[in-house]
C-alpha cells in the first residue's frame, strides 16, 4: 500500500494551500451574499469585506426580483434551460444509438463530423446565425434560442453517448430481435432505460452550459422581456452606470448562483464523472 | 455652408431666450408674480379634440435611453398618449443599454417605429448614414403640435441637417457639456473658480500640493465625456473661438486633426497629464463612478454634462453645491466655449405604425410637455416653454447663466460617424495616460477618417 | 416426404428472403429516422452559418442592405492594416498562453496536494474547487470587476492597508489590462483540469509508487518520472481544451469586464472585435472575416500543439 507523501514539512506546505485555494473560491460567494445584503452608504465608506450592517437589506432581492423583472428573467432561463436540455438529448441519444449499435455507410463520417464541432471555434457562424434566425422570424424569441441550444449541446452529447451505448452488450438486441421486438422497442424499451446514467450525466452538463450561455443569447434576443440570466446580468451591470445600487447587483449576482450551486452539489458526483469520461476519451 | 452659419447664429439667439426664460424662473419669482397666462395655454380643449380626430390603432414601439435624465417623463407622456389613444397596443423599449441590445434590430430591419436618441452608442449622423430613420423634412415643415402650434416653432436648437436640406431628426434635449466643481468646497478652501486655462493650472498645482484629492476625475469607459467636456471647447477656443472648425471636422475634411487649434487643445491633456492633475484610477471609471468619487470629494474637476444633478441625485452629500464652467482651455481674458449635448427623436424609415410615430412626436412637443420635461427631467428641453414657477435645478440655472453671457461662445456639437467616435475615444484615453503624443492622435485620427471618407464617397 | 420438405424449405427461404428485405428497409428507415432530425438540424443551425461565415468574408455587406459586392480577399488586406487586429491578436495569445502556464502549474500541483498525500477532506476540496466552473462567466465577470475597481474595489483596498496613502491603480484600465484578466479567467477555469489530473494521477497503479519508494527515488523524482509521463494525456487534453475555449471564448470576460475592450483597445481580443465590428458598426463582412482568423488560427494552434505534445503512450503492462 502506497502511503503517498509523508514528509511533514511537504504535507504541512500542500495543506495550506489547499485551504487557501478553498477560501479563495468560496469566499467570494459568501462576500456576494453580503454584499446583497448592503445599501449604498455601506459600499461607499466600508471595507469591501465589512459584514453587513444590521438590520440586513433582505429587499434588494426582492427589488431586483421585482423592479428589474428577475422573477421574469428566471422562469426565461428555466424553461429555455429545461426544454432544450430535453431536447438535445433526444436528439444526440437516438443519433448516438445508431451511430454506436448500427453500420452503415457514413457511420464513421456523421460521427467525426459531430466530434469536429467540438475543436472548430463557432464564433464564425454568429453573424449568419443571427440573420438565419432572423429570416425564420426565430430572433427575439425563446422558442429560438431552445432551438439554438438543443443543437448545439449535440455534438458532446453524441460523443458521450456513443461511448455509452457501444459499451452495452451485444446480446441485449440480439435477445430482443427474438423476442420479436421492432428497432423502435428495441431502444426505447431497453437501451434507453440502460443508458440512463449516461443520459443523466449528459443532462446535466448540458443544463449548465445552457443555464450560464451568454454570446447566443445576446445577440439573438434584443427583447428585454425574454432576457435569460447572464444577459440580464449584463445589462444589469450596465444599468449600474446610471443608478448606482451595489446592493441588487449583488442580489441578482446571488440569484443566478444559487440554483445551479444547488444544482451542483445535488449532482456533484454526475458531473464530475460526466466531465471525466468525456474528456478522457478525447 | 454660410446657411450653417447663419443657422448656427440663430441659434445661439433662440438659445439665448430659452435660457433667459429659464434662468429667470427661480431667481425672481418670489418678488414677481408674473401673470403671464397666455391665451394659449389652456391646451387641454384643443387637445382632445386635435386628436381625438384620428383614430390611431396597431402596435406602437418606442424606444428610449434612460440615462440621467431617468425616465419618469417618458412614462408620463406615454401613459397620457396611451389614454388619448386606448387601441393602440404601445411597447416601451427602454433602459439604460437599450442603444446596444436595440442595435441588432436596427440591423436586421425590424426597428422600433420611435426612438430617442441618447446616451453611450447612440448616435444620430450614424442612423442617418445607414438609412435607418424616416426622412421627414416635408412633414417637419408644416407639422403642428398638439395645441396646434408649429413645431419647428417651438425648438430652441433647429433640427440638424445630417445631410443638406434633409431633416431626419428633431432634437429634444438642450443639455450642455463642462466643467464642474464643487462650489461650497472652493469657498471653504479658499479657492477661486478657474476664468482660463492658466489659472486652471495655479489652482490644480495647489491642490496638488494640498495633496488630498486629485484635481481631475474623468470616466475613463466612456471618454466621451472628455472629449465632448474639455477638448472641444478648447478646439473652439483655440482656434480663437472661430467655431468653424467644429464644422470642419464634421465633414470629415482631411487634416483637421493635425491643425493647429487641435494639436494646441491636445497639448493642454498632454499638460494636465504630465503635472499629474488626472486622477489615476480614471481609465477605469465608468460616468457614475467617476461622478461618486467626485462628489467624495476625491477630485476637485470633473469632466461631465449638467444632467449630473438628478443623475447624482441619491449620492449628493449634504453641503454639496453644483459649480458648473462651460470650458477650461481658453487663453487668459478669453471666452468661455460652451459645448452643447443635444438629444434627438426620430422615427424609423422602418416603422410600421408610421402614423402613430408622428402623432406621438406631435404630442411631445408642447409647451406643457416641455415643462414637464425641465420639471421631471431636472434639465431644459429643447422646448420653448415659460418655465415661470418650475423647480429647475441649480446647476441648470447656473449654466444658462453662461449661456447668456456675451462672454460665452456657443459651439456646434462635434457630430461624426460612429467608429470614428469609437477611434477618438481611444486615442484620447490613451493620451491622457501619456501613452501617446499629439501628433499620434493626430495619425490616428487622420487614418479613421480617411478610411470613412473613402467609404462615404463609395 | 422428401419433396414435401423440399418445397417447405424453398418456401421459407423465399419468406425469409422476403422477411429480410423488409427487415433491412425497416432497418434503413430506423436509422434514417434516428439520425436525419438531427442531422438536419445541425446542418442549419451549426454547419450552414459556418460556411456562410466563410462565403460573407468575401463580401462587402453591411448587414441591412440588400446588396452584396463581392470584393475577394479585400476584408482580409484591411485586416493587415488595421492595428487593432494585431493587438487582438496578441491579446488573444497572451491570455491562451497565460491561461495555459497558469492552468497547468496550478492544477498539477493541488491535483497531486488532492492525491498523492491522503489529505483528510480532499473530497471536499474536489467539490469545492469545481464551483466557480459551474457559474456563468458573466458572473464571474462581475464578482471580478468589483475586486478590480479602482476606488472601492477588493484589491485596492486590502493593498491600501499596507500603503500610506489609498492605492488607486486602476487594474482594468491600463496599458496591460489583459493581465488582469488571467486571474479571473483562471479562478473560474481551473476547477476542470484539476478534476482531468486527479483522474489521471488515480488512474496510476500505486505499485509504481510503491517500487520508486524502495528504489529511494526523492518525490521530485517520482513526479518528474511517473506522475508527469503518465498524466501526459489529461495534459493534453486540457492544453487544447484551455486553447480552444479562449480563443472562441474570451469574447465574454473581455465584454463584461472591459465593456468595448478596455482603455485603446487594450484587451480586445479578436472575439469582442468581430463583435464590435458586426453588431456595433455594422461591418458584418468584416467580423465575419474575423471569424475566419479565428478558425485559421485557432486550427494552427491546435494542431501545432498537439505536434509538439506528441508523445509515445506509456502502455502500461
Amino acid at each position: 500500500m502506497n502511503k503517498g507523501i509523508r514528509n511533514p514539512g511537504f504535507r504541512l506546505f500542500f495543506k495550506l494551500s489547499l485551504m487557501v485555494w478553498a477560501v479563495c473560491v468560496l469566499y467570494p460567494l459568501i462576500w456576494t451574499i453580503f454584499g446583497a445584503l448592503k445599501d449604498n452608504q455601506q459600499f461607499f465608506l466600508g471595507k469591501p469585506w465589512n459584514l453587513p450592517k444590521l438590520p440586513l437589506l433582505w429587499s434588494n432581492f426582492s427589488y431586483v426580483w421585482e423592479k428589474y423583472n428577475f422573477g421574469d428573467y428566471f422562469v426565461n432561463s428555466l424553461v429555455v434551460t429545461l426544454v432544450s436540455t430535453i431536447l438535445g438529448v433526444l436528439l444526440s441519444a437516438t443519433t448516438a444509438y445508431a451511430i454506436a449499435r448500427y453500420t452503415f455507410r457514413g457511420n464513421g463520417l456523421l460521427y467525426y463530423s459531430y466530434l469536429s464541432y467540438m475543436m472548430i471555434p463557432t464564433f464564425l457562424g454568429i453573424v449568419p446565425l443571427f440573420f438565419l434566425l432572423n429570416d425564420f422570424h426565430l430572433t427575439n424569441k425563446l422558442f429560438g434560442l431552445i432551438l439554438v441550444y438543443m443543437i448545439t449541446a449535440v455534438p458532446f452529447a453524441v460523443f458521450v453517448l456513443v461511448g455509452f451505448f457501444k459499451s452495452l452488450p451485444k446480446e441485449l438486441e440480439e435477445a430482443a430481435a427474438i423476442d420479436g421486438a421492432s428497432h423502435y422497442a428495441t431502444f426505447f424499451r431497453i437501451m434507453l432505460p440502460l443508458a440512463k446514467p449516461g443520459l443523466i450525466s449528459v443532462a446535466i452538463i448540458t443544463v449548465l452550459n445552457i443555464w450560464n450561455e451568454y454570446v447566443f443569447a445576446l445577440v439573438l434576443v434584443n427583447d428585454p422581456t425574454k432576457y435569460t440570466m447572464p444577459v440580464a446580468i449584463a445589462v444589469l451591470q450596465g444599468e449600474m452606470q446610471y443608478r448606482t445600487e451595489w446592493g441588487p447587483l449583488f442580489a441578482a449576482l446571488f440569484i443566478s448562483m444559487g440554483p445551479i450551486l444547488l444544482f451542483y452539489i445535488i449532482f456533484q458526483r454526475q458531473i464530475t464523472e460526466g466531465i471525466t469520461a468525456g474528456a478522457l476519451k478525447g | 455652408m454660410t446657411k450653417r452659419s447663419k443657422f448656427l447664429k440663430a441659434w445661439s439667439l433662440v438659445l439665448l431666450i430659452g435660457m433667459l426664460s429659464l434662468a429667470g424662473c427661480g431667481s425672481n419669482n418670489a418678488n414677481n408674480p408674473e401673470p403671464t397666462t397666455k391665451p394659449t395655454d389652456s391646451p387641454q380643449t384643443t387637445d382632445n379634440a386635435n386628436e381625438g380626430a384620428v383614430k390611431l390603432t396597431g402596435d406602437f414601439e418606442i424606444q428610449y435611453f434612460v440615462g440621467g435624465y431617468g425616465d419618469a417623463w417618458w412614462k408620463q407622456v406615454i401613459s397620457e398618449f396611451q389614454q388619448l389613444h386606448p387601441e393602440l397596443k404601445i411597447k416601451e423599449s427602454a433602459g439604460a443599454k437599450i442603444n446596444e441590445q436595440m442595435k441588432p434590430r436596427w440591423i436586421q430591419g425590424s426597428p422600433p417605429d420611435f426612438v430617442y436618441i441618447d446616451g453611450a452608442g447612440s448616435n444620430t449622423r450614424q442612423m442617418v448614414t445607414d438609412d435607418q430613420l424616416m426622412d421627414i423634412t416635408d412633414w417637419l415643415k408644416e407639422a403642428e403640435n398638439a395645441d396646434g402650434k408649429k413645431i419647428l416653432d417651438l425648438l430652441i436648437a433647429q433640427p440638424e441637417e445630417y445631410q443638406s436640406g434633409k431633416f431626419h431628426a428633431v432634437p429634444l434635449v438642450f443639455g450642455s457639456w463642462g466643467t464642474f466643481y464643487d462650489k461650497a468646497l472652493f469657498k471653504e478652501k479658499g479657492w477661486e473658480a478657474p476664468t482660463d486655462f492658466e489659472s486652471f493650472l495655479a489652482l490644480g498645482d495647489k491642490i496638488k500640493a494640498e495633496d488630498e484629492m486629485s484635481v481631475y476625475i474623468h470616466t475613463g469607459v466612456y471618454p466621451y465625456y472628455i472629449n465632448g467636456a474639455l477638448l472641444d471647447p478648447a478646439i473652439v477656443a483655440m482656434n480663437n473661438y472661430d467655431t468653424s472648425i467644429i464644422k470642419r471636422i464634421n465633414s470629415l475634411e482631411e487634416g483637421v486633426w493635425k491643425s493647429e487649434p487641435v494639436v494646441k487643445a491636445l497639448n493642454q491633456i498632454v499638460e494636465m497629464s504630465e503635472k499629474g492633475f488626472i486622477d489615476k484610477g480614471s481609465p477605469a471609471l465608468n460616468h457614475t463612478d467617476s461622478q461618486s468619487q467626485w462628489l467624495q470629494h476625491k477630485a476637485a474637476f470633473i469632466p461631465t454634462g449638467i444632467w449630473v444633478e438628478s443623475e447624482m441625485a441619491n449620492d449628493i452629500p449634504d453641503g454639496f453645491e453644483f459649480g458648473f464652467l462651460p470650458s477650461i482651455g481658453q487663453d487668459n481674458g478669453g471666452k468661455f466655449v460652451a459645448n452643447p449635448y443635444i438629444s434627438t427623436v426620430a422615427i424609423a424609415k422602418k416603422a410600421k405604425n408610421p402614423e402613430a410615430a408622428k402623432a406621438f412626436l406631435q404630442y411631445i412637443y408642447t409647451e406643457k410637455n416641455g415643462k414637464a420635461w425641465a420639471e421631471l427631467s431636472k434639465a431644459p428641453s429643447n422646448i420653448k416653454a415659460d418655465l415661470e414657477g418650475t423647480n429647475a435645478p441649480a446647476l441648470t440655472k447656473e449654466a444658462a447663466k453662461y449661456y447668456n453671457s456675451p462672454n460665452t461662445v456657443v459651439s456646434p456639437e462635434v457630430v461624426i460617424p460612429e467608429e470614428l467616435v469609437t477611434a477618438r475615444n481611444n486615442a484620447t484615453v490613451a493620451l491622457t495616460k501619456g501613452e501617446i503624443t499629439p501628433e499620434q492622435w493626430g495619425d490616428r485620427l487622420e487614418e479613421a477618417t480617411a478610411k470613412i471618407r473613402a467609404k462615404e464617397q463609395k | 416426404m422428401k419433396e414435401r420438405t423440399a418445397a417447405a424449405t424453398v418456401m421459407t427461404k423465399q419468406k425469409v428472403s422476403t422477411r429480410i428485405g423488409t427487415a433491412k428497409t425497416k432497418r434503413n428507415l430506423f436509422i434514417a429516422s434516428f439520425i436525419l432530425p438531427t442531422l438536419l438540424l445541425y446542418l442549419v443551425f451549426t454547419v450552414y452559418p459556418m460556411f456562410k461565415g466563410i462565403y460573407l468574408s468575401l463580401f462587402d455587406w453591411s448587414g441591412g442592405s440588400e446588396t452584396y459586392n463581392f470584393i475577394g480577399l479585400a476584408n482580409f488586406k484591411e485586416m493587415l492594416d488595421d492595428g487593432i487586429i494585431l493587438k487582438a491578436i496578441r491579446n488573444d495569445y497572451i491570455l491562451v498562453v497565460g491561461k495555459v502556464i497558469g492552468f497547468m502549474m496550478m492544477s498539477m500541483f493541488f491535483a497531486v496536494a488532492l492525491t498523492r498525500f491522503h489529505i483528510k477532506g480532499s473530497g471536499f476540496y474536489r467539490i469545492v474547487y469545481f464551483i466557480p466552473n459551474v457559474l456563468s462567466i458573466v458572473v464571474v465577470g462581475v464578482l471580478w470587476r468589483y475586486v478590480y475597481n479602482p476606488n472601492l474595489g477588493f484589491l485596492n483596498s486590502l493593498i491600501s492597508l499596507f500603503t500610506e496613502k489609498p492605492f488607486e491603480f486602476a487594474w482594468l484600465g491600463d496599458k496591460w489590462s489583459i493581465f488582469a484578466l488571467l486571474p479571473p479567467s483562471i479562478w473560474a477555469g481551473i476547477g476542470f483540469t484539476i478534476i482531468l489530473l486527479v483522474a489521471g494521477i488515480l488512474s496510476i497503479p500505486s505499485s509504481l509508487f510503491e517500487a520508486a519508494d524502495i528504489d529511494g527515488a526523492s518525490q521530485w523524482n517520482q513526479f518528474w518520472l511517473i506522475t508527469l509521463p503518465l498524466t501526459w494525456e489529461q495534459m493534453k487534453t486540457s492544453v487544447l481544451w484551455i486553447v480552444m475555449t479562449t480563443l472562441n471564448g474570451s469574447f465574454v470576460i473581455v465584454t463584461i469586464m472591459t465593456f468595448e475592450g478596455g482603455v485603446d483597445n487594450a484587451t480586445q481580443v479578436m472575439g469582442s472585435y468581430l463583435y464590435m465590428n458586426a453588431f456595433k458598426f455594422g461591418k458584418f463582412s468584416y467580423g465575419s472575416a474575423i471569424g475566419v482568423l479565428i478558425l485559421v488560427l485557432s486550427l494552427i494552434t491546435t494542431a501545432t500543439l498537439q505536434r509538439l505534445m506528441k508523445r509515445d503512450t506509456i502502455e502500461l503492462t
